[in-house]
């Protein structure tokens, strides 16, 4: 996959990953498994990139004697997803105009 | 490895970078071992899956910009006194040079590896030429006096056509190599500000 794609699929994905309910890096990193793969570095990246765009805000929560970071998204973050899923919906109309042929030729 | 053993070496590999970036960095990755291991995981294998020190390194550092990197090297480690900052003040003709000196070198490094991809597409225009010069002046010579000098300079400049098309390929591929070397070369650059000389 095209490296400046995924990095955009990849922050959505993040965001979608907290969306209901605050999580941490490493639910955050199980979850989205099934979907895209994401190394941690790769994820702490983009928490900070989302951070410092305000599209999401860490607290640190006390766990089993530890921190542990909880990262809870902003009016902005939804509004990225919202954004993403409208951009996509372009994106898969051209999708089945580029694909039309394949699909006739079946 | 265990989790102590692999945040130690991690934080040895990022001693010159930015204290508070490193610090931050190195809790993330220790409440992903934390993490892991309460899943059941044993510490070794959580430390696996997070992939070699180096290569986490490599990555960290990949990610902060150079700027960043180089001003935390210049940066004092303490206050300075007011007599340090006359002395810094009263010296800068000769810091600041060396500091364009350090950015000078980097550039030069990247000028100089360019330049060879450049003389590589020099030497190609160069057979180019010569082909198209030696067939012009091969066909003159065959139709005027000397047929047979003729013919031999044009054989002459069909050898060159023919290099041109072998370097054009090995121009391609050297540019393309160097294109995906760049970050290659930031990085190594980046490596050395990395880690903290002894004192």
């Amino acid at each position: 996959m095209d490296i400046q794609l995924k990095r955009g699929l990849l922050d959505v994905c993040v965001l979608t990953a907290i969306k209901n309910e605050d999580s941490y890096g490493y639910k955050i990193i199980k979850d989205m498994m099934p979907y895209i793969e994401i190394s941690e570095s790769t994820l702490y990246t983009i928490l900070k990139r989302l951070e410092a765009a305000n599209m999401l805000t860490v607290r640190s929560v006390e766990h089993g004697g530890r921190l542990r970071k909880y990262y809870h998204i902003t009016k902005a973050g939804l509004g990225r997803i919202e954004d993403f899923k409208d951009e996509w919906r372009e994106v898969m109309s051209i999708y089945k105009f580029v694909t039309k042929e394949d699909a006739e030729n079946e | 490895m265990n989790k102590q053993e692999f945040i130690l070496n991690l934080k040895a590999k990022l001693s010159g970078l930015p204290r508070q970036e490193v610090e931050e960095r190195l809790s993330f990755y220790s409440e992903m071992l934390d993490d892991k291991t309460e899943e059941g995981l044993k510490e070794e294998e959580a430390v696996a899956q997070l992939g070699s020190v180096d290569e986490v390194a490599s990555q960290i550092i990949a990610d902060i910009p150079l700027i960043k990197i180089a001003t935390e090297k210049i940066k004092p480690k303490r206050r300075l006194k007011a007599w340090e900052i006359v002395l810094l003040a009263l010296g800068s003709p000769i810091w600041i040079s060396l500091i364009i000196t350090a950015f000078a070198v980097i550039i030069s490094l990247y000028v100089s590896i360019w330049s060879a991809v450049v003389a590589l597409w020099a030497a190609f225009g160069a057979f180019v030429g010569c082909a198209i010069g030696c067939i012009a002046v091969g066909t003159v010579f065959t139709i005027g006096t000397n047929a047979l000098t003729g013919l031999a300079i044009i054989s002459a400049g069909l050898v060159c056509a023919g290099l041109a098309i072998f370097l054009f390929f090995g121009c391609k591929a050297a540019t393309k190599g160097v294109i995906a070397l760049t970050p290659q070369i930031a990085l190594g650059i980046k490596k050395c500000f990395a880690v903290k000389e002894k004192a």
